[in-house]
């Protein structure tokens, strides 16, 4: 281990301490050096490259052909050494590519102490006349100058993740994430509500498999993996598991879990069965959707794991019969809930799903017909270990059916009330692989299905064409009604590729029921503060980039907890969770300035930045407001809001703001407009690319790159009015989390800057996009030509 | 075969319906997915050629010989079809603003005879409520029970703390003149004097 990392590793885990400046030189004894890159003519061309050399006040002025070649970084190194420079400016192309590598190649010294200069982008390139483009080189660089004399140099902010995790949801997707951490060496906790892990999967029997145009036995496939969870010395179960409280710190979450006695030493159990006999009470069992009966005492499946017996205390009468015939002594039935504390680094939410309320779609007879089931119980119907060991018989009589008709999307793609709009997704290939099983095993039976769309992408077309094989009935229309005449049950639909209303006579019909979120899930999402989406499952951080993240920092998804999907796509997205977890844990995660801290001693705790924050960084641990540097954007809508000013920008902090603002408005010739432009990063950028594309706009414009419209105050605009500022223009392309903070702090600043009696034209705002660098073009130069036409130049 | 030209405007006859006052303001008719539950469950689809699910497809392929289509004069607005569609399209309220769209043609006025029972009932009683005309026929198909609801309702109404369902009185005189200042009433008369043309 490097000495370095030593060093971070020791970094207290108080934040103010972590984010001390190191600077402790007095101002007047820095020394600061320019390097000045001539770019290949690129920025020489256009700008006098000796009279800005001899027009800077610095300790250094040198001037290189390629500035960012290897070569120079020895040039660079050297002159720091020989000269004794402290800090230094890099007057050449944009930060956004290179201020990385002039950080690097300045290495004694600290990366807060290089300040950039973007002279190509937003001088020679935009900028054709060169008496004028020099004047502007000639600003910029010196204002780099007067930035980067104050600067604070900044310790590297790294937040280590401890190296365990708590998986919420023990089924295909909790233990897929689960081993792969475990793998690799992360203690990890399973933590499951229901009595067994494996969750839907064990229960559905087959899972179909359109790579092999099969139907495969998904135990089969589950319990090797499911063994392997057990055996494994870094994971630990527990079931009848809930989450009762949690807490967030800077690199850990401190839980407090409530496991539900099952009034069994689990450690004792054998799982014998001898219990079970004289258990009197009988109840449905879910393990067969209800269709079989079970007792209070039980092991959930005959494969069950943990592989020990349960008592549902709810139905438990206590008699106390099953204590007597135990002989390892493993019934208690006094035993208490356990309250369990867990630390956790990270957390993954793999809650799964449930089905929706068919009895809430009583046109389709649910409650009313035995023969009406859902595609779960016909699952577990045509289950080897089902309630009919696999033969395909109706409820009401246990014959078997002539005819099932199928019904898609029954509560999907349904806005009326309760309905889900979304689509399921999984629930036409499920239909189709009952559909295959049912023409395999019992060719006598006919199979229709009553679809609006058959949603088969990808490979799973083929899937379906080897079901249409096996003689499928397709019919195309969404029922409306499944009533009963005679012995028969009776769907109505209508057949549209007929035009025709159709009354089809049938023996079953088999709701393909939603895919809808769990109430566990949504419980869970309040107590850690997780964002869900519309439809109420977790909410992804970003869909395209970011789809195993959550909107809180170490919290990730997989699974239908985050949306419908079937066994491969949980599996891959487990996966995928897991790999970020384990990043967190490996790399540590280093923060890039600028980021906010509190000063904990200023701090009265009143909440008004964790409020405004929606990036989620602000958290209230047991005794203070903290700030998660990975979460946070440095944006500074906190420090806006902090009535105490506890808050501050680590980064760009104000002294910098001033100086470069003094620096870029100085020297302005009688007559002269200047417009200070304030972009974020996506209107950086768009400023680079106008650059890249030679647009030219007015010399007057003057960019400063800051994180958020949100870091600036009134006090700062002020200071650039009064420093001779003829308008700002503030553009960003605001988060989309962050879009109420962006327009209140608009409001916020139009209104002050009103009340001094600035012009409403002097301020403006604009939304940047990356893509639309003409538009921000555009905006520079009709505010310039709205400055130089208006006759209250300067008088306002 | 169907031959579609190219025709920038081909939104005409959805975006007159949506923006007709007869239509929810939510009104999903551009979300229909023809499905055909509207069809599967109507009555009108059940006893004639009419079909709910195909009267939208061809308001949103802006298909105008629709207003022409006799089968639309075959809904009688149990509104069964708005209560089921999956993306809150009212297939009935659809065909409400089609026909409204050509009463002002001869050939329609007559359509509107057999409905011009239930304006009566306004002027009669202040509310929409079943026809005189048609008492006959409902106490055929519901039998007795029928008149003993229709003598007794206000009588029940009471019972359940309900106010009257007619309305009297003066409150009665008023919604008789604003029925007759708004030309509601001559309206009425010439629809109910409209001749087989
Ligand atoms: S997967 Fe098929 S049945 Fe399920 S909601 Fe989507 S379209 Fe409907
Ligand atoms: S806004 Fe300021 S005072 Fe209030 S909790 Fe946050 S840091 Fe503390
Ligand atoms: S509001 Fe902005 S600066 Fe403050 S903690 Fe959140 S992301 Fe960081
Ligand atoms: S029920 Fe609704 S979505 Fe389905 S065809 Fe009828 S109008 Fe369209």
């Amino acid at each position: 281990m490097n000495t370095e990392s030593k060093n971070l590793e020791n970094l207290s885990s108080d934040l103010e301490n972590n984010y001390n400046s190191l600077g402790k030189k007095s101002k007047s004894g820095e020394r600061v050096g320019v390097f000045i890159c001539r770019c290949g003519g690129n920025i020489s061309d256009t700008i006098d490259i000796e009279r800005l050399k001899s027009s800077l006040d610095a300790n250094f002025v040198e001037d290189y052909e390629n500035l960012c070649s290897l070569n120079c970084r020895r040039h660079i190194r050297e002159e720091i050494m020989e000269q004794n420079l402290d800090r230094v400016v890099i007057a050449a192309c944009s930060p956004l590519t290179h201020l990385k590598t002039f950080q690097n190649y300045a290495d004694p010294l600290n990366p807060s102490m290089v300040e950039m200069v973007n002279l190509r982008e937003q001088c020679s390139w935009v900028h054709d006349d060169p008496e004028k483009a020099t004047q502007k080189a000639i600003g910029l660089t010196q204002a780099g100058v007067e930035k980067v004399k104050s600067a604070q140099a900044l310790k590297k902010i790294i937040s280590r993740t401890e190296k365990s995790a708590a998986i919420f949801g023990g089924g295909i997707s909790g233990i897929t994430a689960a081993l792969s951490l475990a793998n690799q060496g992360v203690k990890v906790t399973i933590i499951e509500k229901n009595p067994a892990i494996g969750g839907n999967m064990v229960k559905i029997g087959k899972v179909f498999s359109p790579e092999k145009l099969a139907e495969e036995c998904s135990l089969c496939i589950l319990n090797p993996i499911i063994n392997d969870v057990v055996n494994h010395k870094n994971i630990n179960i527990m079931t009848k598991t809930n989450l009762r409280r949690a807490g967030r710190r800077s690199t850990y979450f401190n839980l407090v879990l409530e496991k539900e006695t099952s009034y069994i030493h689990e450690d004792r159990c054998i799982a014998c069965g001898n219990c079970v006999d004289v258990c009197p009470v009988e109840v449905p069992d879910e393990w067969n959707q209800g269709m079989t009966m079970r007792k209070a005492i039980y092991k959930p499946f005959a494969q069950a794991v943990p592989d020990v017996y349960t008592i549902d205390t709810e139905n438990c009468k206590k008699c106390g019969k099953c204590v007597k015939v135990c002989k390892m002594d493993a019934i208690d039935l006094k035993l208490k809930n356990e309250v369990v504390p867990l630390k956790a680094g990270s957390v993954i939410i793999a809650t799964g799903h449930e089905h929706f309320d068919l009895s809430t779609r009583p046109e389709y007879g649910y409650e009313r017909f035995d023969d009406v089931i859902s595609q779960m119980d016909l699952a577990r119907l045509l289950g080897v270990n089902g309630p009919t060991l696999g033969k395909l018989q109706k409820i009401s009589d246990g014959k078997q059916p002539q005819r099932v008709v199928m019904v898609q999307c029954t509560g999907s793609r349904d806005e009326k009330s309760g309905g889900k709009r979304y689509c399921s997704k999984v629930c036409c290939m499920v239909a189709l692989k009952h559909a295959s099983i049912i023409r395999e095993k019992f060719p006598d039976t006919e199979v229709v299905i009553c679809y609006t769309d058959l949603r088969t992408p990808g490979m799973y077309e083929n899937y379906l064409r080897y079901v249409q094989d096996k003689g499928l009935k397709l019919v195309r229309g969404r029922p409306g009604e499944v009533t009963k005449k005679g012995d028969h049950l009776l769907v109505r639909v209508e057949d549209t590729l007929q035009r025709q209303p159709l009354e089809m006579e049938t023996d079953m019909v088999v709701l393909s029921e939603a895919i809808e979120p769990s109430e566990g899930t949504m419980k869970l999402a309040r107590r850690f503060n997780v964002g869900l989406s519309q439809d109420m499952f977790i909410k992804e951080k970003h869909a395209k980039i970011k789809p195993v993240n959550t909107d809180v920092e170490r919290i990730f998804v997989c699974g239908t907890a985050q949306g419908p999907k079937d066994i491969s796509e949980s599996v891959s997205q487990a996966s995928a969770a897991a790999a970020k977890v384990s990043e967190q844990i490996k790399c540590g995660t280093e923060a890039e300035p600028p980021v906010a801290i509190i000063r904990t001693s200023l701090c009265k705790h009143c909440g008004k930045c964790k409020e405004i924050c929606g990036f989620k960084a602000i958290y209230r641990d047991e005794e203070y407001m903290s700030i998660d540097p990975m979460a946070c954007k440095g944006c500074g809508a906190c420090a806006g809001v902090c009535p105490e000013g506890a808050i501050e920008i680590i980064g760009l902090n104000d002294q910098e703001l001033y100086a470069q603002m003094e620096g870029l408005l100085r020297d302005k010739e009688d007559g002269e407009i200047r417009i200070l432009a304030f972009l974020d990063n996506v209107g950086y950028t768009a400023a680079d690319t106008i650059g890249n594309n030679r647009v030219s706009y007015p010399e007057a414009i003057r960019i400063i790159r800051i994180p958020s419209i949100n870091r600036i105050m009134p006090e700062h605009l002020m200071f650039a009015y009064e420093h001779g500022a003829d308008g700002i223009l503030m553009a960003e392309y605001p988060d989309e989390c962050m879009l109420e903070a962006h327009k209140a702090k608009m409001k916020e600043l139009s209104e002050s800057v009103a009340a001094q009696g600035i012009p409403a034209d002097r301020l403006r705002f604009y939304k940047a996009y990356a893509p639309h660098y003409r538009g921000l073009a555009q905006q520079f130069e009709d505010f310039y030509m709205d400055i130089l036409e208006g006759d209250d130049l300067k008088k306002f | 075969m169907i031959k579609k030209e190219i025709n920038p405007k081909s939104n005409k006859l959805v975006e007159e319906v949506k923006k007709d006052y007869r239509a929810s303001q939510d009104l999903g008719i551009k979300r229909c997915m023809q499905c055909g539950l509207c069809t599967s469950n109507c009555p009108a689809a059940r006893h004639s050629n009419y079909d709910p699910r195909e009267i939208v497809k061809m308001v949103l392929d802006d298909n105008w010989e629709l207003l022409d289509n006799p089968d639309l004069w075959n809904c009688f607005y149990c509104y069964t079809c708005q209560s089921n569609c999956p993306v809150n399209n009212s297939p009935c309220q659809v065909n409400q603003v089609l026909r409204q769209k050509n009463l002002h043609k001869a050939e329609y006025k007559i359509k509107m005879k057999e409905f011009s029972a239930y304006g009566d009932s306004y002027l009669d009683f202040g509310v929409g409520s079943m026809p005189k005309a048609f008492f006959d026929g409902m106490v055929k198909d519901y039998g007795k029970s029928y008149v003993d609801l229709k003598v007794n309702l206000e009588d029940i109404r009471h019972e359940l703390g309900l106010e009257d369902y007619n309305i009297k009185g003066k409150a009665l005189e008023d919604v008789r003149n604003i029925l007759k200042e708004s030309g509601f009433k001559s309206r009425l008369k010439k629809f109910k004097n409209a001749k087989e043309s």
